[in-house]
């Protein structure tokens, strides 16, 4: 849930990358702590204990603030992909204002996918988050991969999940910013929506965005320069 | 399903990001290397850390002075609390004495967590004793001040800003660092509590569907022990009439006659060991077996079982041999012991092809108990069988086209009275080379329950 601080002017906003183990959750932040500007982000905080993996997840705050002085927090988080890790899913899971689905392609991954999408709307559901109403990204992951399925599967997926599907390469960085982008876009427009982000806090989408991707490198991206947004 | 809020989504103050034991250590080395003093403060204003280095005899004595205590407290304040940036630029705040702080805010994940005062100490191109500083007293000893001075780092203003740098990167690893442990630890324990609670969650279901399923399984056994004696009662007049009327009661019969109300009364009795066997089962699933308890010889009781299934396996063209040996008497209940018997050996019967043997052998084991084998070379039974053809409607073959007849009561039979004996049962099998069930008593059933509930008259020589 978002967090509003009237008196000390901020909006914290809880990002989560979700999806099946290997999927590509945490190369996809890793790939935007490249992209991003470190004055406008925090480290990226990696939560692997190598030997037993007991805990997994990364988290990377980006931080702006808005022409009306208010602070803008985003923490973006990944949950641990790994089946046994339900509870912390869940917990990470908590209070997500957007969730980016990230989705492997290849065909030989579909049942696990199918699986995970279920597994996490049965823990939106135990965090009373509704995924019909909460900002929601598919990411095609992988699409380089010889087995990724194709475009008309895709468009089959999207009918399936009424969410939009970014194709991405996060490996290769390909995808990611887009998938943030679009996924900020109705995260923004949903807080807008609930709060009034326009008439309460001055915040415009175009600044909203434009405070952060104005700070991402968007080369090779499919996005417009932000820079005229500043 | 209800989680509790998770520290995720909260802020944490600077004092639970730093073990402020070890951070004093680093920061009090820090100082002493530099020899300028260092404080810490949160957000809130908390002194986290301070370390004086040098500057104690010069303070003491403007402290000393009513004018220079009131001068000092207002640096203090200023350097406590004046309002700090967001960005991450020092600010230098001059002291009346002359001397400098700067004040540097902890930046963090775009918050500002505190404020690091580095300080005091004398800027370089500025060594002398200020005015404002000579008219805190009329009797300022100017002498002793410089003395005191003296001993404050000199330090020009390019070198502070770049020490409190490096000692901000330094900080900016430390609050890292201990949020990421932070973090791990207290993921840890709420991933370990949700699980927990999912286990309880899980566990309540289990408990329910178990008292369902235990009160559906009490009803069942109510049911059929209830039905078993609701059909005996017209099972007895069809089997009493049968026999008047071959008695010749009825008049005189044809052949055929009395051929077909053979037959009847075959079936009849047939039917009626089915439904004695269900009623013996309900009565051991209501725990309400009560043992008659008599001397019994069992080589006795092995040749009778053997004789009742003799015509069947002559039928079958088995051969049957029946070895005793010479066991000791047991204290038994003997129609109950008899009624194991025979259901072994009718399986025995019922599962070896023709041409094979059914063997019923006796052994006198040490610590005065004796075994009966009923061993056969049957079809035999797989390993994964094995272990439930004890279990009551237990069948290997579950099919509805299945080769062999039966209710699968009988085993179930036989452990609830060997077991009631303070026996056990075991079944040794090779599929397609045959089985052995063996039935191990103790000589006297002492200590076992149903035995203490059966009347003490009853047991007898």
């Amino acid at each position: 849930m978002v967090q509003f601080n009237e008196e000390s002017r901020e909006i914290a906003v809880k990002v989560v990358y979700y999806g099946p183990a290997l999927s590509g959750k945490t190369t996809n932040l890793q790939a935007l702590f490249q992209k991003i500007d470190g004055k406008v982000r925090g480290r990226l905080m990696t939560l692997d204990t190598k030997d037993d993996r007991t805990l997994f997840f990364d988290m990377m705050p980006v931080f702006f603030k808005t022409r009306a002085g208010v602070k803008v927090k985003l923490k973006l988080y990944t949950v641990p992909g790994q089946v046994m890790h339900e509870s912390t899913r869940r917990i990470v899971l908590q209070g997500s204002d957007a969730v980016a689905f990230v989705a492997d392609s290849r065909r030989s991954e579909a049942a696990s996918t199918v699986a995970y999408w279920r597994n996490m709307l049965a823990n939106l559901e135990a965090n009373g988050l509704d995924y019909r109403t909460l900002p929601l990204v598919v990411q095609a992951n992988k699409r380089d991969l010889p087995d990724a399925c194709g475009e008309e599967e895709l468009a089959n997926l999207l009918a399936e999940v009424q969410a939009p599907v970014e194709p991405a390469v996060a490996i290769r960085g390909e995808g990611v910013v887009e998938t943030l982008h679009t996924l900020l876009q109705l995260c923004y427009r949903s807080l807008d929506r609930t709060f009034g982000l326009e008439s309460n806090w001055q915040i415009t989408e175009r600044e909203f965005l434009g405070q952060i991707f104005s700070h991402v490198d968007l080369r090779g991206t499919r996005l417009p320069s932000e820079a005229e947004a500043r | 399903m209800s989680l509790s809020a998770s520290f995720l989504n909260q802020r944490l103050p600077l004092a639970d990001l730093l073990d402020l034991r070890s951070f004093a250590e680093v920061c009090h080395s820090f100082a002493e290397l530099y020899r300028v003093g260092l404080k810490v403060f949160d957000e809130a204003g908390n002194k986290l850390v301070d370390v004086k280095v040098g500057n104690a005899d010069f303070c003491g004595y403007i402290w000393s002075k009513p004018l220079g205590r009131e001068g000092c407290i207002a640096t203090v304040g200023r350097v406590k609390s004046d309002p700090v940036g967001e960005e991450s630029e020092p600010t230098v705040i001059h002291c009346f004495s002359g001397c400098r702080y700067v004040v540097q805010p902890i930046l963090y994940e775009g918050d500002v967590m505190g404020r690091v005062v580095f300080g005091p100490f004398v800027p370089e191109d500025a060594p002398d004793i200020p005015t404002t500083l000579k008219s805190i007293a009329e009797d300022f000893d100017e002498k002793s001040a410089r003395l005191f001075q003296a001993k404050i780092r000199q330090v020009p203003m390019g070198t502070a800003e770049k020490i409190l740098k490096h000692f901000m990167d330094l900080l900016d690893v430390m609050i890292f660092t201990g949020h990421k442990n932070l973090i791990a630890a207290k993921l840890h324990i709420e991933a370990v509590q949700e699980s927990y609670r999912e286990l309880q969650d899980k566990n309540a279901k289990l408990e329910d569907s178990y008292q369902k399923l235990k009160e559906l399984d009490r009803l069942k056994s109510n049911f059929l022990a209830t039905m078993s004696h609701e059909l005996r009662t017209p099972l007895t007049s069809v089997i009493g009439y049968s026999e008047m009327m071959l008695e010749g009661l009825g008049g005189p019969l044809t052949a055929e006659q009395r051929e077909y109300l053979g037959i009847i009364m075959e079936k009849g009795e047939n039917l009626l060991q089915l439904i004695t066997s269900i009623l013996d089962i309900s009565k051991i699933e209501a725990g309400r077996v009560r043992l008659v308890l008599s001397e019994v010889e069992p080589a006795v009781l092995m040749r009778d079982a053997v004789a009742t299934l003799l015509p069947l396996a002559r039928k079958k063209g088995l051969k049957v041999s029946c070895e005793p040996g010479s066991l000791p008497r047991v204290v038994a209940d003997r129609d109950k012991l008899r009624q194991c018997l025979v259901n072994l050996c009718s399986n025995a019967v019922k599962f070896t092809p023709a041409g094979g043997s059914v063997t019923v052998r006796g052994e006198t084991l040490v610590g005065d108990r004796l075994a009966m084998h009923v061993a056969d070379t049957g079809i035999g039974i797989s390993a994964e069988h094995l272990s439930k053809v004890f279990d009551v409607f237990y069948q290997v073959d579950g099919s509805s086209t299945r080769e062999y007849g039966g209710a699968g009561l009988g085993l179930a039979i036989v452990k609830s009275f060997v077991e009631a004996h303070g026996g056990e049962v075991k079944a040794e099998s090779v599929p397609n080379g045959g089985s052995t069930f063996t039935l191990i008593l103790p000589l006297r059933p002492a200590g076992a329950p149903a035995v203490q509930a059966a009347p003490p008259a009853a047991v007898s020589g």
